[in-house]
């Protein structure tokens, strides 16, 4: 230690109270920031490699009927569509719903668990912001799951065959209904999960929430509609999440459901399907935003 | 079994949301049954009742999500807290621990399992004689619920992630891979439940036939839990306190 004559003796002390000079980036940063950070949480980037598995493990098997399709293809030599862009989602959908319970309590959980909501709100942002954001990241990180599988199963088809521009042609109007479909889907089982995960800290118990939600009313919803054809039994696959989904996404690509499938058995009108989406998906997110309105730090 | 420890998992286990939300879960298949009861099902109640609310809701759904629920919350919340430290410290065996965290985690998957099937059972089939339907799903969803409970305590002391690696057997092993490939039938929880449910139920093959034999069931059902009980608590033996999680 030297003593120097040159600094008064309170001066180490003063440093003063600086304010930041940099550039201020504001709320639309703070909000871009929030998403590509939760979106980057929800594949488990820049987390532990535990926490990549599931993710990573997920959006891999949801590509298998995909891959299922086009290796038959390679073997056969024939054309036989197995595959049907409009029945894809209902292949995956438990492997759709367990991303959703795996992950939606990642991006919300983990800040409640922390306490770290008062850190987010007094920042540039508002709460609606903060949710909204999570919401479009775990709806972008959906699209992973619905529109990835899609767009391979059409440049998959289209190249199985010699024919590759006639048949991009052909199912091109697939296109925008894939786009459609996948982007309601996956904001509609996003905004649901979230809203389901942003009541608990608990996280395996917002995850067992999640998907309990899912299989419940799956399996009830198509309980009822199996077991007569009185018109309370056919309104029975409103309960369902699965058939609910299933049957927007039949309308988004104005096909018909198989007659004996519970769809098919319900017979109701696409456009009802589509509305109640709407109506589920609005309602989860009013839920998901008066979650984090009514916060008191 | 150790008193306290059983106690304070009691507790543990009940003074939460969790039990709200299992009780939910457990009213959905009994309005179910009252809505069979009282509603226009053209199905025949022995088939509807084995076939859908039993099999399909109850043992595929209930039993362990209940499970999975209470038998990863016994010793793995603990284990999350930081409290498994204070737990291991006290001069008890482990294999005490363990046998206790599982018989109360146990009896609280089977109090809930339990009360929807017999009340679900008896609305659905009340008058109709098929009594063993309920007698037998309740017995294998006794033996199912320990299976079930002691697979995925094993898997709490074996990672920090056991509810979601529990939810990935149940629903992707149990309910995709099952369906899709026949031999694996022999490893999975759910078709052992069903095959002992329907060998005390002795139904007709029409009405509702099992993948597996009752005999063979319940030895596969024994081995599982003797296995997994031995690797639950081999893993508590060697588990390191102190390390932050």
């Amino acid at each position: 230690m030297q003593s120097s004559p040159d600094l008064a003796a309170g001066n180490i002390y003063d440093l003063g109270y600086r304010r930041y000079q940099g550039a201020r980036l504001g709320r639309r940063q703070a909000v871009l920031t929030i998403y590509l950070q939760s979106l980057r949480a929800a594949f488990g980037l820049g987390r532990r490699p535990a926490a990549k598995i599931v993710p990573v493990a997920l959006v891999v098997l949801a590509l298998f009927p995909a891959a299922l399709r086009l290796g038959i293809a390679a073997a056969t030599d024939q054309n036989i569509r197995i595959v049907e862009p409009a029945n894809y989602y209902s292949y995956i959908q438990i492997l759709l719903a367990l991303f959703v319970a795996a992950q939606a309590p990642e991006l919300v959980g983990r800040d409640l668990r922390n306490n770290t909501r008062p850190l987010y709100f007094s920042r540039a942002i508002r709460r609606s912001d903060y949710a909204l954001a999570k919401l479009v990241a775990l709806a972008s990180a959906m699209l992973f799951m619905t529109a990835l599988p899609q767009v391979v199963l059409y440049v998959g088809n289209a190249f199985a065959g010699s024919h590759v521009w006639p048949e991009m042609r052909d199912s091109a109007p697939d296109l925008p209904r894939i786009a459609v479909s996948a982007v309601a889907l996956s904001l509609f089982m996003a905004a649901v999960s979230l809203a389901v995960a942003a009541q608990t800290s608990r996280r395996a118990f917002a995850a067992g929430g999640i998907i309990a939600l899912f299989v419940f009313s799956g399996t009830v919803g198509g309980v009822l509609v199996e077991a007569g054809s009185a018109l309370w039994n056919r309104l029975g696959i409103l309960i369902s999440l699965y058939d609910v989904m299933r049957g927007a996404t039949f309308w988004i690509f104005a096909t018909d459901p198989e007659p004996e499938s519970q769809l098919g058995r319900a017979d109701l009108p696409g456009p009802l399907y589509a509305a109640l989406l709407a109506a589920l998906a609005s309602l989860a997110l009013v839920l998901l935003l008066r979650r984090y309105m009514r916060f008191r730090p | 079994m150790n008193w306290p420890v059983a106690q304070l998992t009691l507790r543990l286990l009940l003074n939460q949301k969790r039990t709200v939300l299992l009780a939910v879960l457990a009213l959905v298949p009994v309005l179910l049954a009252a809505v069979f009861r009282w509603g226009s099902f053209e199905e025949h109640p022995a088939d509807w009742a084995s076939n859908r609310l039993m099999a399909q809701i109850i043992v595929a759904a209930l039993l362990p999500l209940a499970a999975l629920i209470f038998g990863t919350a016994a010793l793995g919340s603990e284990i999350d807290d930081g409290t498994a430290v204070y737990l291991l410290a006290k001069p008890i065996p482990r294999w005490r621990v363990v046998v206790s965290k599982l018989v109360v985690a146990w009896l609280v998957t089977v109090a809930f399992v339990l009360m929807a099937t017999v009340v679900a059972g008896v609305l659905a089939l009340a008058g109709e004689g098929h009594a063993l339907v309920v007698v037998g799903f309740a017995v294998a969803v006794i033996a199912g619920a320990l299976a079930y409970c002691t697979v995925f305590l094993a898997l709490s002391v074996a990672t920090s992630r056991a509810f979601l690696a529990g939810l990935v057997y149940v629903f992707i092993w149990e309910g995709l891979v099952t369906g899709l490939f026949e031999g694996t039938r022999v490893l999975s929880i759910r078709e052992y439940t069903l095959g002992l449910a329907g060998w005390i139920a002795s139904l007709s093959p029409k009405t509702f036939e099992p993948e597996l034999a009752g005999g063979q069931s319940l030895v596969l059902l024994a081995i599982v839990c003797l296995v997994a009980g031995w690797v639950g608590v081999r893993l508590l033996q060697r588990f390191e306190t102190g390390e932050s999680s």
